[in-house]
């Protein structure tokens, strides 16, 4: 499963998302895009599902550990929303990658299927990262979800329930700009690279 | 201490950091923590600044939230009691000072190896060999993203199409900088995996090196400081109790 090739995958999308939050922090854009070297691990690899998952699930990881030692240590504790992500995407996502590659761009079932896999994948990551924000940090990270965390408990609701509800209303935004921006990647990736990951011939790690 | 030692003291503080339920508690862990990073003679202010610089934002946004908007703890709302304002703000201590434990704790092991390589960190850890292959190149490629992050962007500031500040014209061309710098990673790594590490037989040497690089697993030092670390995660919940 993890070939040469298939490392030097996982090892350049777990740069990605390493790097992408520096571009994110260096023109200060106000999203998070933390996700999408996983999202993309998933697309390139995506035939194998397993491995798929794996390899996609070992990329988030790795960005989070590297990430958590520089930038944000709190960030490895999300590693269960890591191995969603992995698993909608190469569930579900990679449905899509036919689609994300057709030339001329077919607009409509493209966007169609980013907003779907997005939405899916933003429900499933607020769902699984609830827990994590509730014990670890009391419900409030410090995001601009927090006010509408704040919203729902001051309308009575409980800590947990406010949390999933404000990570329904604002994760999902968050993952359709990703896995748009992981498809428009994967749909600039040269043939040459997906055939080297795909290729069954390659010497074992 | 070895580098595996130093991850399995940061795990141990983060469990006791995360069992504690009190200010007393995590203060007690804290101290340990501290203990490592004195013995260890790392850059500590500098610790103290990377971990209050994380948390202090947050002590902020919590003490907003919690104690001026909402003006209760999480139990009082369980409990559907009025609640209190200061209840909240214990609230909020001790969930900002668990998290300032953490990142001191993983700042401080990190600051203790600062003088090390990452290939002879990476090489010292009880890691599968897979897996330290992988940290390497992962690290190696940051290396080349990082170093092609700056010169799509030097070049797209100088043809005007991103800022150096927070703009809109950088949220419609950030893609650009995305698109340019995933190109010419992959340009990258193709020629690299294709010619270069064939020809200088770089996948072998680095699996030598990091064999060669392997020390003991944990040495005598590191159980010393994780029965340190025990100790104040076992006292940590003596206080909560």
């Amino acid at each position: 499963m993890l070939t040469t090739p298939r490392l030097v995958a996982i090892a350049l999308c777990a740069a990605l998302n390493f790097a992408i939050g520096n571009i994110v922090y260096l023109i200060k854009l106000p999203i998070f895009l933390d996700s999408i070297g996983t999202i993309l691990c998933a697309l390139l690899i995506f035939p194998d599902r397993l491995a798929a998952v794996v390899c996609a699930f070992i990329a988030g990881f790795i960005a989070a550990i590297l990430t958590g030692l520089v930038l944000n240590p709190f960030l490895p504790w999300f590693s269960l929303t890591i191995l969603a992500i992995a698993i909608v995407s190469a569930l579900l996502t990679g449905l899509a990658a036919e689609t994300f590659r057709t030339r001329p761009l077919p607009v409509l079932p493209f966007f169609a299927k980013v907003i779907v896999c997005g939405l899916i994948t933003g429900i499933v990551s607020a769902i699984v990262s609830a827990p994590v924000v509730v014990y670890l940090f009391g419900g409030v990270t410090g995001s601009g979800s927090t006010f509408v965390v704040a919203f729902f408990l001051k309308t009575g609701q409980q800590l947990l329930d406010s949390v999933v509800l404000a990570g329904l209303a604002t994760d999902p935004i968050d993952k359709v700009l990703q896995v748009l921006l992981a498809a428009l990647l994967y749909r600039a990736t040269p043939r040459e690279f997906i055939a080297m990951i795909a290729a069954p011939k390659t010497s074992p790690a | 201490m070895t580098p595996n030692g130093a991850v399995a003291f940061t795990l141990l503080v983060i469990v006791g950091a995360l069992l504690a339920r009190d200010v007393a508690g995590l203060l007690v862990i804290l101290a340990a923590s501290a203990c490592f990073a004195l013995a260890s003679r790392c850059a500590i202010w500098s610790a103290l600044g990377w971990s209050a610089g994380i948390v202090l934002p947050l002590l902020l946004f919590m003490s907003v939230v919690w104690v001026g908007i909402v003006g209760r703890a999480p139990h009082e709302i369980a409990a559907g009691l009025e609640g209190s304002r200061s209840a909240a703000a214990i609230h909020v201590a001790v969930i900002c000072l668990r998290l300032f434990v953490i990142a001191f704790t993983v700042q401080v092991a990190f600051l203790h190896f600062a003088g090390w390589t990452p290939l002879r960190f990476i090489g010292a850890l009880a890691l599968p060999r897979t897996a330290k292959k992988l940290l390497v190149l992962t690290l190696s490629l940051i290396d080349t993203i990082l170093q092609a992050v700056d010169r799509a962007r030097t070049a797209l500031i100088g043809a005007g199409l991103v800022t150096r500040r927070r703009s809109w014209r950088n949220l419609r061309h950030g893609w650009i900088l995305v698109q340019t710098v995933w190109l010419t990673v992959i340009t990258i790594v193709l020629g690299r995996t294709r010619d270069k590490w064939p020809v200088e037989d770089t996948l072998a040497r680095l699996e030598g090196t990091l064999a060669a690089r392997a020390v003991a697993r944990l040495s005598a030092t590191d159980f010393g400081w994780m029965a340190l670390a025990l100790a104040g995660a076992a006292m940590g919940l003596r206080s909560w109790s």
